[in-house]
């Protein structure tokens, strides 16, 4: 019960910090694509696992100076987020209010590591495919959270994943032990009987 | 017992001579052209050195062009300059990308190792390499049944021995005539043993190997032979102790042709024999009793039968305690991971050899502990007790074939060419990180990735990042391209100071999210002759002179850079240096290209199409001040 009031106490802050800084771009992948320019990442950085975080995207068109924002990119383009080898997850663009040709795609991380965002469709006329992968010179890999936390070290999303899976497996292996001993146990038993039987 | 003693004293004479020099599988260590060479003229000869001696007559080298064409002449030769080294002259050869796929059979064991790399001349692209890196043949059934019956061959002449000698002495006829029977099938099984092994070799049986096998059918055509003389010429005593000799002998020539004897340290030899005269006591030991003593002692009184038992089983349990010891210290050296036990093949056949011993062990203590005890107190318990013996020698014939199979398979820490080798078990993934160099600069990292016993191949995405500890140098990422199944290939130059490194290696695959395995590589600087970064004193300024690749090759791309720096170690710029080269062959002087935006500032650059191998001095002069030497040695 105490974790799960930490975790909400800890969701709360963080989802707080991410409404005041939200915006702030420290580490993004800059492509051109045609005449246009696009800088992919996250919108909160860096990107910590277990709280709310967004796509940041941001398209201009580097034909014009000073370079235009492209707008009305949410209807025309879908972009997936990956990370690792598993299915890719679509997510909702939106266009960010205030924010000409920036956007946004909301998601909540659950596992440290390198993420991919996958993005299709059309920038105006102009066919697209580019996947931007976090990494070293790009945008920033989703981070653990134990560096953050204090006084107390609360497991997040994954983290509470592995150690609920370690857990089943310590639970299976004393399980098997247990199996074992209770066979090693009847055998004594049966050994003890017959000896005792033998002698009577 | 003093001949007892003789004879182990002179087998450990011989084996003090003897060991140490012998290894048991031949890996590939390095070659020239080195593996993925980018050469710029054509070389006249393939060399590849491997970790022991190959033989030249089983062994082979070829060169293939693209088209799977042979291009070398077929004249595959040891090389009387080089250890271990295999050479083979090639013809005239065009541009493009060639393949050395390489066989060497061990003048040792004759195990027989395969693997290929490949070279490019001129701007062809590399070929692309058929297998990952040296592999050993799986071993034939006839090499398993042969190492099977020597090794049960040895225990039984050397276990029978000790257990005559010291346990229990036939005292009647009968039991003198099953003693005697269960020497010719000692000595039977270790001369066909022999024959098996030497059959499978065939006529390319190397040298060394031949004569070892040798020495063991001897052994067991001895043993045969010593049965067949009187006792008036030979007593019985003598002859046990003739016996025991040569089980001794024949276990020696199974640990020079061992694992144990690749690692080339006389104290890893001394283990496994201890190992191998261990188990051959206990086990032969076990068979002597239930076939020698068993059928005479079951009438015996109980309370001698017992005493038999107990002196046997402290015998057992000294045994054990030396083969649990040795088997441990051996394990260290040739396992890499606790998971090889389960996701190699060696480690398999040690874990079966393992839960056999364990069993082995379990109705040896319940004759120390239950079955002894009650025969002590003059209880009956014989049809127990026999019924564990006759166990005993079931499991005993599993922990040969185990045995069998163990020395044939090669162990997973086998000798490596890289400077930096380690393995990690992530996830249920074996990634295994090998880095050709630990001085900074340009290096070549490989990956290796298994899963259980299969190598993963088609990963979607191999990617090392390199984070220094010491200092914040950011984060560096290179990605590996697949250049064999379940091997991956990156080059460049992430670690560029001396430090320790961090290094991650990333696999993506399929539907399971990235594994990541955490390196820590040590980055020092070369020492002694090796050291190919030096300070070169150019009046009034310093030149801090280094090659790429740090081991340049003979005929593949050189460059050679210099850092010209002021009395307050400012870097210089705008200087013009000029390099004469002075060597085995003439190179005209070449001027340096100074890129401030590229290099850096006071960075100077050389780049030398390709020298011959040897000593080269040379000569930087920088414009307005002096000129000072570097001495760089170009390797075959």
């Amino acid at each position: 019960m105490t974790r799960l009031i930490s975790f909400v106490a800890a969701t709360l802050v963080v989802a707080t910090s991410f409404i005041a800084f939200a915006g702030t771009a420290a580490a993004h992948e800059r492509r051109t694509v045609g005449p246009y320019q696009l800088v992919v990442g996250w919108l909160n950085e860096p990107a910590h696992v277990g709280f709310m975080n967004s796509l940041d995207l941001r398209v201009t068109d580097t034909r014009v100076t000073p370079a235009k924002a492209v707008e009305g990119l949410e209807k025309t383009l879908t972009v997936e987020l990956r990370t690792g080898g598993l299915a890719p997850l679509p997510l909702t663009v939106t266009a960010r209010f205030g924010a000409p040709g920036a956007y946004n795609g909301y998601v909540m991380p659950t596992a440290t590591g390198t993420y991919i965002f996958t993005i299709k469709g059309k920038i105006e006329s102009l066919d697209v495919n580019e996947t931007f992968e976090s990494g070293p010179g790009r945008f920033g890999d989703v981070e653990s959270t134990d560096t953050l936390q204090y006084p107390n070290k609360v497991p997040m999303a994954d983290d509470l994943g592995k150690r609920l899976s370690d857990l089943q497996g310590a639970v299976d292996q004393t399980r098997i032990f247990a199996l074992a001993a209770l066979v090693v146990g009847i055998v004594a038993l049966g050994g003890a009987g017959m000896m005792v039987r033998r002698r009577s | 017992m003093r001949r007892a003693l003789l004879s182990a004293v002179i087998a450990a004479a011989v084996l003090s001579l003897t060991g140490g020099i012998a290894a048991a599988h031949a890996n590939y260590v390095k070659s020239n052209p080195a593996a993925d060479a980018r050469l710029t003229r054509p070389p006249t000869e393939v060399r590849v050195t491997f970790s022991e001696p190959p033989d030249a007559r089983g062994s082979d080298l070829a060169v293939l062009d693209i088209d799977g064409k042979r291009v070398d002449v077929r004249d595959v030769a040891l090389v009387s300059d080089e250890p271990n080294t295999l050479r083979v002259t090639l013809g005239a050869i065009a541009d493009g990308g060639y393949l050395v796929s390489w066989t060497a059979l061990s003048t040792v064991d004759g195990h027989v190792t395969k693997g290929a790399f490949g070279f490019a001349l001129g701007d062809a692209p590399l070929p692309k390499i058929p297998d990952i890196g040296p592999s050993a043949l799986p071993p034939t059934a006839l090499e398993i049944a042969g190492r099977a019956l020597s090794y049960a061959g040895m225990a039984l002449l050397t276990g029978l021995a000790f257990f005559t000698m010291f346990i229990r002495v036939p005292a009647s006829g009968a039991e003198r005539r099953r003693e005697r029977r269960l020497v010719i099938a000692g000595g039977a099984v270790l001369l066909l043993g022999s024959a098996f092994l030497l059959l499978g070799q065939g006529a390319n049986i190397p040298g060394r190997l031949l004569g070892l096998l040798g020495l063991r059918a001897l052994a067991g055509a001895a043993a045969i032979a010593l049965v067949a003389v009187p006792a008036r010429f030979l007593p019985e005593d003598a002859r046990r102790e003739a016996i025991a000799f040569l089980g001794l002998a024949a276990g020696l020539t199974a640990t020079l042709v061992s694992h144990a004897a690749a690692v080339g340290d006389l104290g890893d030899v001394a283990v496994d024999y201890l190992h191998v005269m261990a188990i051959s006591v206990w086990l032969g030991g076990v068979v002597a009793f239930s076939y020698v003593a068993m059928p005479s002692a079951r009438g015996d009184d109980p309370r001698e039968l017992g005493r038999t038992i107990w002196r046997f089983s402290l015998t057992a349990l000294v045994a054990v305690a030396v083969i649990v010891t040795t088997g441990t210290l051996a394990s260290f050296d040739r396992l890499v991971l606790f998971e090889d036990l389960v996701e190699t093949p060696y480690g398999i056949a040690l874990l079966a050899k393992i839960v056999l011993l364990v069993g082995l062990l379990g109705l040896g203590g319940l004759n120390l502990l239950v079955w002894g005890p009650r025969m002590r107190r003059g209880l009956a318990a014989g049809a127990q007790f026999w019924r564990g013996v006759m166990g005993e020698s079931a499991l005993f014939a599993g922990v040969i074939l185990a045995a069998a199979f163990l020395t044939a398979f090669v162990p997973p820490a086998q000798a490596s060419a890289a400077a930096f080798d380690e393995t990690k078990h992530v996830s249920g993934i074996r990634v295994q990180l090998l880095a050709a160099s630990t001085l900074p600069g340009r290096n070549r990292f490989v990956v290796r990735v298994q899963q259980g016993l299969t190598s993963i191949t088609g990963a979607e995405k191999v990617a090392l990042r390199f984070t220094m500890v010491e200092h914040d140098m950011g984060e560096l990422e290179l990605v590996a391209a697949e250049r064999a199944p379940g091997e991956y290939v990156a080059e460049g130059s992430p670690t560029a100071m001396f430090g320790t490194w961090k290094a991650e290696v990333i696999v993506r695959l399929a539907g399971r999210s990235d594994v990541r395995a955490l390196f820590t590589v040590p980055i020092s600087p070369a020492a002694g002759q090796d050291a190919t970064t030096k300070i070169v004193a150019v009046p009034p300024y310093q030149l801090i002179v280094f090659a790429d690749p740090f081991q340049p090759q003979a005929g593949a791309p050189i460059t050679i850079n210099a850092v010209v720096v002021d009395a307050k170690g400012d870097p210089v710029l705008g200087k013009k240096l000029r390099a004469a080269f002075d060597g085995p062959a003439t190179v005209a002087p070449l001027d340096a290209v100074e890129n401030v935006a590229e290099l850096g500032p006071g960075r100077y650059r050389f780049t030398v199409p390709g020298l011959e191998a040897g000593s080269w001095k040379v000569t930087i002069g920088v414009d307005g001040a002096g000129s000072g030497v570097y001495e760089l040695v170009v390797l075959r």
